[in-house]
């Protein structure tokens, strides 16, 4: 294989690789990286040496598209950017797997306090809290909602309250996941 | 600035922490590279090797300079070369030189102490051989 051909099918596999990112991005990352190995090899390094300092092109690839990720992430409101980036993270740093974690935990709980609001329009019998004895047994909407001891308390309450609070949780996951890939840009360019 | 890399024992692994602290002091030393005026990326390598033995993996500088970049610490434009193809040369932004001079400050106080509180390790070390 040629000096050129070796290039060019690096590059290909650059540009392959970096495809999330826009096109006017991708195409000058690409002529960077071009410039580099073709500086570097006619300053006397061979192509080969030039190629592996630089890594496979897919790692290089995946370093870009990581810091593209986070940093759109982080600047955005959608749950599945935010936990897609999270999982980015989870990947890299036990950090990461935390806020992954919580951040899971944070969007199935407060999707289910909505579930449960609305449950209570069409399924009234089955939505609410009961308490047995002084004590809160189920809370929720179930496929078989009758326990013969215990009483419902909510009533329609149920409604507002689990709206708020689902919607709070929701709030805060999402701000927390911001929070915590803008501070995992920050230290990684800060000491 | 020097971040010399100690030769690790033998059959030890080079340390996870080292490669954290020498990947945070990366984007450190590339800002620091651009202090004088603009340089493109070969030459902000080749900078950083000669003056601060800080020899890294080439395909870890260009990232972090794309997002220096979209942080908004740096600035590229591309300047025609006499190489036959155009360069991507970097320079710092307002907000970089002032960025790179609160890291420097921090940078200089935080290893002052350190070095302080090394001193009786390193001598200490001395006195067993």
């Amino acid at each position: 294989m040629t000096t050129e051909m070796q290039i060019d099918s690096y590059l290909t596999a650059l540009r392959l690789h970096l495809g999330p990112l826009t096109i006017a991005e991708r195409e000058e990352i690409v002529r960077e990286i071009g410039a580099h190995i073709r500086d570097s090899v006619e300053s006397g390094a061979s192509v080969e040496s030039v190629l592996a300092r630089l890594g496979p092109a897919e790692e290089l690839a995946a370093q870009y598209r990581d810091g593209v990720l986070i940093r759109q992430a982080s600047r955005s409101f959608s749950p599945v950017k935010l936990l897609r980036a999270a999982l980015r993270l989870a990947t890299k740093s036990v950090f990461g797997i935390f806020v992954f974690t919580c951040g899971l935990f944070g969007y199935s709980f407060g999707a289910g306090l909505l579930f449960v609001a609305l449950a209570k329009i069409f399924v009234p019998s089955h939505t609410g809290a009961w308490v047995q004895d002084g004590r809160l047994v189920a809370a929720g909407a179930f496929e078989y909602g009758y326990l013969p001891q215990a009483h419902e308390v909510l009533g329609l309450w149920i409604i507002p309250l689990a709206l708020t609070l689902g919607s709070l949780l929701l709030l805060l996951t999402n701000y927390l996941i911001r929070k915590s890939l803008r501070l995992s840009q920050r230290w990684q360019s800060k000491l | 600035m020097a971040i010399q890399r100690a030769q690790p024992a033998e059959g030890e692994q080079p340390d996870r922490w080292e490669a954290q602290l020498r990947k945070g002091a990366v984007e450190m030393a590339a800002l620091a590279s651009l202090w004088q005026g603009r340089l493109y990326g070969l030459e902000i390598i080749r900078f950083l090797e000669s003056h601060s033995q800080l020899a890294l993996a080439e395909g870890t500088i260009y990232p972090i300079l794309n997002r220096l970049k979209a942080e908004g610490l740096l600035t590229s434009e591309w300047v025609e070369s006499e190489a036959g193809h155009p360069r991507k040369y970097y320079s710092l932004t307002d907000a970089g030189r002032q960025r790179l001079r609160l890291m420097a400050e921090a940078w200089t106080s935080f290893s002052g102490g350190l070095s302080r509180l090394l001193e009786p390790v390193l001598t200490k070390k001395e006195k067993h051989q």
